[in-house]
């Protein structure tokens, strides 16, 4: 990889509550090159949408942030909102979930494209509404002068959508964060907009970071993929990598929880069993020993760390999955029929991926 | 148009209601003629003329000609009619512009009006503008800083504001600015403009206060709530300065529970500054409306009724207006 457009290492945010400190993320890196696409895979609470406001400065005073973030060269992390004028929406913008409270009900839609233009790129009024216009158009939105003077209420979701994309587009970023951009919408009009995402980031060489709970979402369209479980990354590597060969337990219960066209009809999906921990007390073994199938004892007492077994993939994992310690692991919850860390294994009777 | 002519009907449903109450009350509540004419009021003529009460007159009694005073006062302003004719006479005459003459010293109300209305009215602007330049700053200020040492003493203080009567605010600013210091004038000047401002800066500044407090509190906690919104996260986002963010898109959507209060308070201000206009001897509406009461001046109180009810009306319409402008999701209903 060339010398990356963003480089993250070991990002840590924590939250002090009244119980102790929430460790929100815990030794996130990676790196991002110029035009590529990096998908951030997990359910919530996994700490990816805090990674991302991290990265846009938008974590409340209170946070406590380590780890260092590049960009280009320059320290994200020293910057201060308030001189670093035209960073945040110039270079890195983001897309937030709900494109039916990102948008200010009360302006028209045309003068919320234009500000950043007027206030970031210095345009006049006029010149910076007739931007907006073209925007529109870029984004797909029909009849796009008419919209200008529109308020957010009257157009629909998907629409809404596009304009908040513009609106982020608008000072041409090098890259930009979608904080899973297409929950909040019809399932018909979701790969719409992925597919926009796509071709704008493609048409304008920018780098984007897809977050996501689907890892159908990110498939076709992330270049790398990292996989983010109770603020830790679980599993890192390319995309055709990760679903050839995945190695994390969770990883492959990610995606079990989601349907293929593979799948025979009718087939069940599988829900992970559980629910994410508790972040403020975390224990010292693995945070997903509770919900999987290949918890061993030592997943109990002893946290993995993120280790590489090959160049380009790495995960945090005792038994991976497709190993023999997995197989092994895998085969003695098995006999037993509960896990070490006491999930029945029943739970997973009906597991499409079920191996015996 | 519609909308123009609904409000128009309102209006008139809302003066002939409350005029009606006021003028039944005033008539069957307290006998009008004896501010008229005096203690003489009370005396049942007819027994007089019939010899049934003893003649008392040159005993600061009364007498047969006062009995005839009497009567002549009756007939001449149509006191002996019944009550839904004398009303049905007084409307008619509203509509021709007239609003009758006031018992006390017979002068036409237009004139009492006329004389006290603009006085109240500038009170009223004054107050309202020291409350919003007051409060407007003052909440986006401690908003931005909410639950932090400036916010919570500005919520003491503001509670502080509220809790204080209007007459003792106004008796220390009293004897702080005119008696000690002697900067503003003891009583109205209406010499010109400029003295007239000058004099009603403390009577305002008392009305003010507490209004100011309450707008305060309203706007801080809207704009505190509107400042957690995602579209505010979104414009930070968008690398947009705080300034911008509060001025052009915060502000805005947090103004409405300040706008409705905001309308009430200054219609209920027309008329209702009295004590203030009798701490700092202001000839206003409220004050002409409290002695017409206590006299049983039902010309004056029902003159008074009318402008205040009207105020209420327009000021109502403004603040619908008000919405609109400040929601266009309000818009498409009207």
């Amino acid at each position: 990889m060339a010398t990356p457009l963003l480089s993250v290492t070991d990002l840590q945010v924590g939250f002090a509550t009244e119980r102790g400190l929430l460790r929100a993320v815990d030794g996130v890196s990676f790196d991002l090159a110029e035009g590529q696409t990096l998908g951030i895979v997990g359910e919530s609470g996994s700490g990816k949408s805090v990674t991302a406001k991290t990265l846009m400065n938008l974590l409340p005073s209170y946070a406590r942030v380590e780890g260092s973030v590049m960009f280009d060269g320059r320290d994200v992390r020293a910057m201060a909102a308030e001189r670093e004028r035209h960073f945040w929406g110039v270079e890195m913008t983001m897309v937030f979930q709900d494109p039916m409270t990102s948008l200010n009900p009360v302006k028209k839609v045309g003068e919320q494209i234009a500000e950043s233009l007027r206030v970031h790129l210095k345009r006049s009024r006029r010149e910076a509404r007739d931007d907006a216009g073209d925007l529109l158009q870029q984004v797909g939105v029909p009849e796009s002068k008419k919209r200008l003077t529109q308020y957010p209420h009257e157009l629909s979701g998907g629409l809404r959508q596009r304009v908040v994309i513009a609106m982020a587009l608008a000072c041409s970023p090098r890259l930009l964060i979608a904080d899973e951009p297409t929950t909040a919408l019809d399932v018909t009009v979701q790969k719409h907009i992925l597919d926009l995402l796509d071709e704008l980031r493609e048409e304008r060489g920018m780098a984007m970071i897809l977050i996501t709970h689907d890892l159908g979402v990110v498939k076709g369209r992330a270049d790398q993929i990292m996989v983010m479980y109770a603020g830790r990354t679980m599993e890192q590597a390319d995309t055709a990598t990760l679903f050839s060969e995945m190695r994390h337990p969770y990883t492959e219960a990610l995606l079990e929880t989601i349907p293929r066209v593979d799948m025979a009809s009718h087939s069940r999906l599988v829900p992970i069993p559980g629910s994410p921990p508790d972040a403020v007390d975390l224990g010292q073994g693995c945070p997903f020993a509770e919900r999987c199938r290949y918890c061993s004892a030592s997943c109990l007492i002893d946290q993995p760390s993120l280790e590489q077994h090959r160049q380009g993939h790495a995960c945090a994992c005792h038994a991976p999955v497709g190993t023999d310690a997995g197989a092994a692991a895998h085969a003695a919850n098995h006999e037993t029929g509960v896990t070490p860390a006491g999930l029945d294994m029943g739970t997973f009777a009906t597991a499409v991926g079920e191996k015996t | 148009m519609i909308v123009l002519a609904r409000r128009l009907a309102q209006l008139v449903a809302v003066v002939l209601a409350v005029t009606f109450l006021a003028f039944t009350a005033m008539n069957t509540l307290g006998d009008p003629l004896f501010n008229v004419v005096g203690f003489v009021a009370a005396v049942d003529c007819d027994a007089v003329e019939a010899g049934e009460i003893e003649d008392i007159s040159g005993q600061g009694g009364t007498t047969l000609g006062d009995c005839a005073v009497v009567a002549e006062a009756r007939e001449e302003f149509h006191l002996n009619e019944p009550l839904p004719i004398r009303y049905g006479r007084w409307v008619g005459d509203l509509i021709r512009g007239d609003f009758g003459t006031s018992f006390k010293n017979r002068m036409p109300v237009s004139t009492v009006l006329a004389d006290r209305l603009p006085k109240s009215l500038l009170l009223m602007g004054m107050a309202e503008v020291f409350a919003v330049a007051l409060s407007v700053p003052w909440a986006i200020a401690a908003a931005y800083r909410a639950n932090r040492a400036m916010d919570r003493a500005s919520t003491i203080g503001a509670f502080g504001m509220l809790a204080l009567p209007n007459f003792a605010l106004g008796v220390i600013l009293f004897y702080f600015f005119v008696v000690k210091w002697q900067i503003f004038p003891s009583r109205f000047e209406d010499d010109n403009l400029a003295l007239r401002l000058k004099s009603l800066v403390l009577p305002a500044l008392t009305l003010g206060m507490p209004l100011a407090a309450t707008y305060f509190r309203l706007l801080r906690t809207d704009l505190i709530t509107t400042l957690q919104e995602d579209f505010v996260v979104m414009a930070k986002a968008k690398g947009l300065s705080n300034r911008w963010i509060m001025f052009r898109h915060a502000l805005r959507p947090s103004l409405f529970s300040m706008v409705t209060v905001f309308g009430l308070n200054t219609a209920a201000l027309i008329g209702g500054a009295l004590i203030v206009e009798q701490v700092f001897s202001i000839p206003g509406l409220g004050r002409a409306l409290v002695e017409a009461s206590i006299r049983d001046d039902y010309p004056v109180v029902l003159g008074a009724t009318v402008v205040i009810a009207t105020g209420f009306v327009i000021i109502n319409f403004a603040v619908d207006l008000a919405y609109s402008y400040l929601d266009p999701r309000v818009r498409r209903e009207s």
